[in-house]
C-alpha cells in the first residue's frame, strides 16, 4: 500500500511504525455545586503545579542539549502562570464551572484570539497555548504524561499532529521520520523537522487508522510517498536511494553559501523567491545575492480587512533591511478571480487566468495599489528596492503603472514624507505579447524577470491548475525556450537586467539552457538554491550556449527533456 | 489611579521580546496595571500589563497611541517606568 503526503523535510527513512497518540482532553461542562467550588480551585492549583513540575524537568534536560528549544518550554511556563488567564479561570470556577471546564474555556478563547493575529510570529503562539491547555487538563484529570522523550528503539513516529513540546522533547536520535495527518510546510513540526534534518511527511490522510505500531514502512520524504509493508526488492532499492540521497544532501550543503560561478568563472546571481517573509525565509536571504521575487500576496490572504500601509511598510522594511545592499524585487499584488480573498470581494470570472487580475486589478482598484506603493516607496529608504509589476501585456500597461507610481511620489512629496527616489521599476514577462515586444519594453523599464509558470501557461494555452490538460502544459516546449531566448537578447542589448523567477529558474535541467541564452540572474525557492549553485559550478558557458542552440532547434518538449537528461546525467 | 499616554515607537510594536520585557517590568510593581489602545474600546482594547497572553492579544503596533493605568501603592512609579520603557523603544533603533 502506498499513501501520499506532503514532504516538508526531505529525506528517506526505512523502519518500524510507532503510533503516538498524545492525550486528547474531553471536558465535561456540567456546572458544579456551590460547595464544591473550593475543591475545584485547589484542583486547578494542583494541576498547575503538576504541569509546572513536568515542564521544569523537560527544561533542565533541554538546557544541556539544546538551549534554543529550552526557550519554548520557558514560554510554556509563562503561559501556565499567566496572570490574566489565571484570573479568568478562577472567576470561571467561582461562577460554578469545574476546574477543567474553566481552564478549557479560557485557553481556547485566547488561542482563538491569538490565532487571528496579523503577525505570523504571534499566530504561532496559538499552538503553544493549545499545548499548555492539554498539559494542564491532563494534570487536572490525573493522567500521566506520554511523550517522545524516551523511545526503546529507533522508529517512524506516526501521529495526528505534534505539539511544540512533543517535537522539542523528542529523542531525535531515535526518531527516523515523522508522519502526521495534519500540518503544512510552515507548521512548527515542519520547521523543527527541517532544523533536525529528520525526514517528515505531513498531511498523510488517515495515517493513524491505516498504520499499526511495529509495521514496516518506507517514508519517502523526497517524492512524498509512504510505502506500507514494502516487498524485499522495494526495500533494497530504497536503501540505495536513501544512501544516494544522504550523499547528495551532504554535497549540496557545501554549495549553499558563497557566490556562484560557472566552471569557466562567470558569476551568476542566484536570488531567493520568498512568499511569506517568515523568519526562516528572511534568514535565508544571506545564502543568496538578494530577493529575486518577493511575492506580496500573503499579506492579503486569510484575513477580513485589507492590510494597512503601516503593516505592509513594516514587513517590506524588515526584508529590505535583512537584504542590505542586495536587491529586493517586490512584486505588487498578483491576484485574480481564481483566488478567494476574504478582504476583497472579486466577481467570479469564467476565465480567471485571462481575466481582471494582478496589475489589471490594481489599475482598477487604485486605492489598494496606491496603499501598497506608498508602503513600498517609504520602506525603500532602508534598502535596495526594485518594484515589479505582474501581468503586463502592453506598453500601455507599463505606462499606466508608472503613472500611478508618479502620483504616489507626488502625494508623498506634498505630505513631506520620506521615500526612496532611486528605486528601479520593472515588469514580469509572463504574457507572450510583452515577450514579443521585449525590445520596446526594455526601453520603458529598468529590468524584467521572466515568470516561466505563467509564460508557459499562456504560451501553451493550458491552465496550469487543470489536471485534465496537464500534458499540454509543457515547460520544456521549444516555443517557451525561444521566447525566453529572444527576451534575454533584447534586454541584454538594452543593457538592462533580466532574470528568471519561475519554476524553471530552479530547474536543474533548464539551467544550462538559460545560461546559454545569456541569463546571468536566476531566482528560486530556498530548497533549490544549493543544488542550483552546484549545477552552475559544473557548467561551462561555451557548452551551455551549444546546448541552448540545440534545444531551440528541437521539435517537441519530450525531445528537449530527453536530450537534457542525457547531456546532464553526470551533472544534475 | 494614575495614568499617562504615549506612542509605541519601536518598529516591531509590543510583540515577542518587547512584550516579554514589558510584562517583566510590570511584574515588579504591586499595583494593578493596565495598558489600553487610546483609539479603541476602553473595555475590549485593554490588557493586563502583567500578562503576556493579554498583551499579545491586544497586538499593539508601532505608531499606536496607548495609555498606561495603574492603581495601587506604587502606581506613579509603575506608570512612569513603563512609559519610559516604551519610549526607550526597547533597545530597538528607529531604523531597526
Amino acid at each position: 500500500m502506498v499513501c501520499q503526503g506532503n514532504p516538508v523535510s526531505e529525506g528517506i527513512a526505512i523502519g518500524k511504525v510507532m503510533r503516538y497518540e498524545p492525550f486528547v482532553p474531553v471536558v465535561d461542562n456540567t456546572a458544579i455545586a456551590g460547595e464544591k467550588i473550593p475543591a475545584a480551585l485547589s484542583r486547578y492549583e494542583e494541576a498547575r503545579s503538576g504541569a509546572k513540575q513536568e515542564l521544569e524537568e523537560l527544561r533542565l534536560r533541554l538546557e544541556q542539549e539544546d538551549p534554543q528549544k529550552a526557550k519554548i518550554i520557558k514560554a510554556h511556563m509563562d503561559i501556565l502562570f499567566d496572570v490574566a488567564m489565571e484570573e479568568e479561570i478562577r472567576d470561571g470556577i467561582a461562577g460554578g464551572k469545574s476546574a477543567e471546564a474553566a481552564a478549557d474555556q479560557i485557553f481556547r478563547k485566547y488561542a482563538r484570539i491569538i490565532g487571528r493575529s496579523a503577525d505570523e510570529r504571534i499566530r504561532e503562539r496559538a499552538s503553544d497555548l493549545e499545548d499548555v491547555r492539554c498539559r494542564l487538563l491532563r494534570n487536572c484529570m490525573g493522567i500521566p504524561e506520554r511523550n517522545l522523550a524516551f523511545l526503546a528503539e529507533p522508529a517512524v513516529v506516526v501521529a495526528k499532529d505534534l505539539f511544540p513540546s512533543d517535537t522539542a522533547s523528542m529523542d531525535r536520535r531515535k526518531v527516523l521520520a515523522i508522519v502526521t495527518e495534519v500540518g503544512g510546510p510552515t507548521s512548527h513540526t515542519a520547521i523543527l523537522a527541517r532544523s533536525y534534518g529528520i525526514p517528515a511527511l505531513l498531511g498523510v490522510k488517515d495515517a493513524l487508522s491505516l498504520l499499526q505500531s511495529g509495521q514496516s514502512v518506507i517514508v519517502d520524504a523526497v517524492d512524498g510517498k509512504l510505502i506500507v509493508n514494502p516487498a524485499g526488492e522495494e526495500e533494497k532499492a530504497y536503501r540505495r536511494k536513501a544512501a544516494e540521497f544522504r550523499r547528495q544532501a551532504e554535497e549540496t550543503k557545501k554549495y549553499l553559501d558563497g557566490d556562484s560561478f560557472t566552471k569557466d568563472g562567470v558569476k551568476i546571481e542566484v536570488e531567493l523567491n520568498i512568499g511569506s517573509a517568515n523568519a526562516q525565509e528572511i534568514d535565508a536571504i544571506r545564502h543568496t545575492n538578494g530577493v529575486g521575487l518577493f511575492r506580496s500576496e500573503f499579506l492579503y490572504l486569510g484575513r477580513e480587512t485589507l492590510p494597512t500601509e503601516e503593516e505592509q511598510y513594516k514587513i517590506y522594511r524588515r526584508v529590505l533591511m535583512q537584504a542590505g545592499d542586495a536587491p529586493v524585487i517586490l512584486r505588487t499584488l498578483d491576484i485574480g478571480g481564481d483566488k478567494k480573498l476574504e478582504c476583497l470581494q472579486l466577481p467570479k470570472e469564467e476565465n480567471p487566468f485571462l481575466g481582471n487580475r494582478a496589475l489589471r486589478l490594481c489599475l482598477e482598484r487604485r486605492d489598494i495599489f496606491k496603499t501598497q506603493l506608498r508602503a513600498a516607496l517609504r520602506a525603500g529608504t532602508v534598502g535596495n528596492l526594485w518594484l515589479m509589476f505582474p501581468m503586463v501585456g502592453s506598453m500601455d500597461d507599463i505606462r499606466k503603472a508608472k503613472g500611478v507610481v508618479r502620483e504616489v511620489q507626488r502625494d508623498l512629496d506634498c505630505e513631506k514624507i520620506e521615500y526612496n527616489r532611486e528605486i528601479k521599476i520593472g515588469i514580469m514577462i509572463e504574457i507572450p505579447a510583452i515577450a514579443l515586444i521585449a525590445d520596446l519594453a526594455a526601453k520603458e523599464v529598468d529590468f524584467a524577470s521572466i515568470g516561466t509558470n505563467d509564460l508557459c501557461q499562456y504560451t501553451t494555452a493550458a491552465d496550469r491548475l487543470n489536471q485534465n490538460v496537464a500534458q499540454y502544459y509543457q515547460s520544456y516546449h521549444p516555443a517557451l525556450f525561444r521566447l525566453i531566448r529572444d527576451t534575454v537578447r533584447q534586454f541584454d542589448r538594452a543593457g538592462k537586467p533580466i532574470s528568471v523567477c519561475g519554476e524553471l529558474g530552479g530547474d536543474g535541467l533548464a539551467m544550462p539552457v538559460l545560461l546559454g541564452f545569456g541569463m546571468r540572474r536566476v531566482s528560486m525557492g530556498l530548497s533549490a538554491v544549493a543544488r542550483a549553485k552546484r549545477i552552475i559550478s559544473r557548467l561551462d558557458l561555451a557548452q551551455a550556449r551549444d546546448m541552448a542552440d540545440r534545444v531551440c532547434q528541437m521539435e517537441t518538449a519530450g525531445e528537449v527533456e530527453a536530450y537534457l537528461r542525457d547531456a546532464l546525467k553526470d551533472i544534475v | 489611579m494614575y495614568s499617562k499616554k504615549t506612542v509605541i515607537a519601536n518598529p516591531t510594536g509590543l510583540h515577542a521580546r518587547p512584550a516579554s520585557d514589558f510584562i517583566a517590568a510590570a511584574g515588579k510593581f504591586s499595583s494593578k496595571i493596565r495598558i489600553s489602545r487610546v483609539a479603541g474600546d476602553p473595555e475590549e482594547d485593554a490588557a493586563n500589563a502583567k500578562s503576556i497572553i493579554s498583551l499579545l492579544s491586544l497586538g499593539l503596533a508601532q505608531g499606536e497611541e496607548v495609555e498606561v493605568f495603574a492603581d495601587g501603592a506604587d502606581e506613579k512609579q509603575a506608570v512612569d517606568d513603563l512609559v519610559a520603557l516604551i519610549d526607550s523603544k526597547f533597545g530597538e533603533s528607529s531604523a531597526g
